[in-house]
């Protein structure tokens, strides 16, 4: 009974995410258009997940309510044990502060900071004082490989340069979540490759949990899961060598008009 | 959020678009120095009037003696003497004055040694010291004796004396006026205007006995040319007024119907003028202040509601990476009021700057007081407040989804 409870309380503390049966509709005009159909979906702590789909498949959707941007019409979402749909507008600016680093596909670093200040922003919010947040922003950047830019101007720095300055961004505060949203989707194929191994490096050596929102197959395939969305419900979740196979798959099928095992035969 | 933060972010959100920032504060800088000014004029011309006031003795009445209304020209006032050392003592003796002197007027060359100067006379009595707030520099005053006996004494304004004299002490010594000899006994320590002696510091003054026999020539031996009187109050002048009128018109026996052969000066009233005058300049400047802060407020809500559409995708990152509503309220609001209260600072610089150009001319003393910057400080950061806070508002009801999404 006691080791169960204990096992039961592990799991729970395991658990990052919680969506179930989370449902969105955008209002406009007095005409409602259904983007989530009731999507389910968990996290645990660790994890490195890709979230696929095409435009309109309700990922972007899915994407600003994980990241406490938006609310679900209906449903539930529970992050680090909080229920976001009963937070307020202040209350879910402390949960993201807190729980999570967002890193953008444009940087959205601030035009008119030096690099240090832009990266101590999330301690400032959190009520920091400023010496203490500028020495862990310098820190963070040294992490990252960028320690000597910290006086600089957001574009005196190179486009990987600025995301990487990002991820220390979403890093300094310490959040459980790092939810990036088509991290290199303004980047070269070879900028591209050091972000990602980045992040993986991330995820692999300080167990950081990583959600990657992705159209390209070659950057999910950094992640170990994946969850692919198709007209606001999950079409595949699970490991992401064998969903991005079976999308490959699906895609010739598509181009040749006809089950790709009819083909091989 | 810390509040040194958020001003540090504020100025840096001003400098980001110097031009802009410095036309937008323009309307508030004209109209806090415009209310300034006010103020200082206001106070300006209050001290001025409160120095005059001191220099020639407060609640006075100044009778002249004027033409009966006869038929044919009338002459101008004063050049017929009605009025008598007589009157003076009469109206001395009434219960609502403090005290009444006669006055002979005359102007007379002074000599001492090979030196020689031009100067006021004032043929008066001892009662003068005390009404006009007169003190003596040096020696002693004009007294009662002096009057009844017509010495040949003078009490000499402070610059004459100076002019005179030099560095020399002048008590005792002999002066020429007008080629008669007088001993200087006292020395008037005053400065200033008076309404009737011209400066101070020029006057000569001497018993009226002594005046009337050796200097002044009258139509009639006990003629004056006017008398100063002071009332025991304030509040007492305008009853003093009518006692005197009263007193005289039995005296001069006017007959009811008939006008008075005198007019009474009430110096109180023309200082009253003034201050309305001053109070009138200082309501035109003000209400050109406050139109002037109202457009300016105006502005710098336009401005605010501009940058805050500008920068709408800054404030979906802020909200993104953990600023609550109320954070980015507070950067807008304060952004508005730094603007405001740089603006009123700038505009106290320029109000004083004026006030100087002003004080260095001599003719008027403008001083910005701290009650007008005060006032200045608080109501610019008022406006700041009021014209800011839309905007802001308006920035924190922002969603992020839609801020980020913002090109």
């Amino acid at each position: 009974m006691l080791m169960d409870s204990t096992r039961a309380q592990d799991a729970m503390q395991r658990v990052l995410i919680d969506v179930i049966d989370v449902k969105k509709s955008y209002v406009t005009n007095l005409v409602t258009t259904p983007v989530l159909h009731g999507v389910n979906f968990s996290m645990q702590r660790g994890e490195f997940v890709a979230i696929m789909g095409q435009s309109g498949s309700g990922k972007s959707t899915l994407m600003n309510i994980l990241g406490c941007l938006d609310t679900p019409s209906d449903g539930e979402y529970r992050l680090d044990g909080k229920q976001v749909s009963a937070l307020s507008r202040a209350q879910l600016a402390v949960l993201r502060n807190k729980t999570i680093g967002f890193v953008f596909q444009s940087f959205n670093l601030l035009k008119r900071m030096t690099i240090q200040d832009n990266v101590a922003l999330p301690l400032i919010y959190a009520g920091v004082s400023r010496a203490e947040a500028r020495r862990r922003a310098s820190q963070q950047l040294e992490n990252v490989g960028l320690g000597e830019y910290g006086q600089r101007q957001p574009n005196q720095l190179s486009g990987g340069q600025q995301q990487r300055v990002a991820i220390a961004r979403a890093l300094v505060a310490d959040p459980p979540l790092v939810l990036a949203d088509e991290p290199t989707g303004n980047l070269d194929t070879k900028t591209s490759v050091e972000i990602m191994s980045l992040l993986t490096r991330l995820n692999r050596e300080a167990k950081q949990s990583i959600i990657l929102v992705t159209h390209e197959p070659d950057v999910a395939a950094y992640a170990s899961r994946l969850v692919r969305l198709k007209d606001g419900l999950v079409l595949y979740d699970g490991p992401a060598a064998t969903g991005l196979q079976q999308m490959r798959t699906e895609q010739l099928e598509q181009e040749l008009g006809m089950p790709a095992s009819e083909v091989s035969e | 959020m810390k509040f040194g933060h958020i001003f540090a972010e504020a100025f840096r959100a001003m400098l980001a678009n110097p031009l802009r920032t410095m036309l937008t504060m323009l309307g508030i800088i004209i109209g806090i120095a415009s209310v300034v000014l006010m103020l200082a004029i206001g106070d300006g011309i209050k001290k001025f009037i409160d120095k005059q006031l001191a220099v020639l003795g407060s609640n006075l009445i100044l009778v002249q003696s004027d033409t009966r209304k006869s038929p044919g020209a009338r002459a101008r006032t004063g050049t017929t003497q009605t009025l008598t050392i007589d009157d003076a003592e009469a109206i001395n003796r009434l219960s609502s004055v403090a005290g009444a002197v006669p006055v002979l007027n005359t102007f007379s060359q002074i000599a001492y040694g090979n030196t020689n100067a031009n100067a006021q006379v004032q043929g008066t009595t001892s009662a003068t010291f005390v009404i006009r707030n007169l003190r003596l520099g040096a020696g002693i005053g004009l007294s009662e004796v002096d009057v009844t006996s017509a010495s040949r004494v003078a009490v000499l304004g402070k610059k004459i004396a100076e002019e005179l004299f030099y560095k020399n002490d002048p008590i005792g010594q002999s002066i020429r006026i007008d080629n008669q000899s007088f001993q200087v006994i006292g020395v008037l320590d005053n400065e200033g205007q008076s309404f009737d002696m011209g400066d101070v510091g020029q006057i000569v003054l001497v018993p009226i006995s002594t005046a009337r026999v050796s200097l002044v020539r009258m139509q009639t031996p006990r003629s004056v040319a006017y008398i100063v009187a002071q009332s025991k109050t304030a509040e007492g002048v305008n009853e003093m007024v009518r006692d005197i009128e009263e007193v005289l018109r039995d005296r001069h026996r006017i007959r009811a119907d008939d006008p008075d052969d005198f007019r009474v000066v009430n110096f109180g009233e023309i200082a009253k003028q003034g201050e309305a005058i001053g109070k009138g300049l200082a309501f035109a400047l003000g209400f050109i202040g406050a139109v002037s802060l109202v457009v300016g407020g105006i502005g710098i809500m336009n401005i605010m509601l501009v940058s805050v559409t500008e920068r709408t995708r800054e404030i979906g990152i802020r909200m993104a990476i953990g600023a609550r509503p109320s954070d980015v309220l507070w950067q807008f609001l304060i952004e508005a009021i730094a603007i405001c209260l740089v603006s009123g600072i700038v505009g106290i610089a320029i109000s004083m700057g004026l006030a100087a150009a002003v004080n260095a001319t001599g003719m008027f003393e403008l001083t910005v007081g701290v009650r007008a910057i005060l006032i200045a400080t608080l109501f610019s950061g008022f406006i700041g407040v009021f014209f800011g806070f839309y905007p802001a508002r308006r920035a924190s009801k922002l969603q992020p989804v839609e801020c980020l999404r913002y090109e």
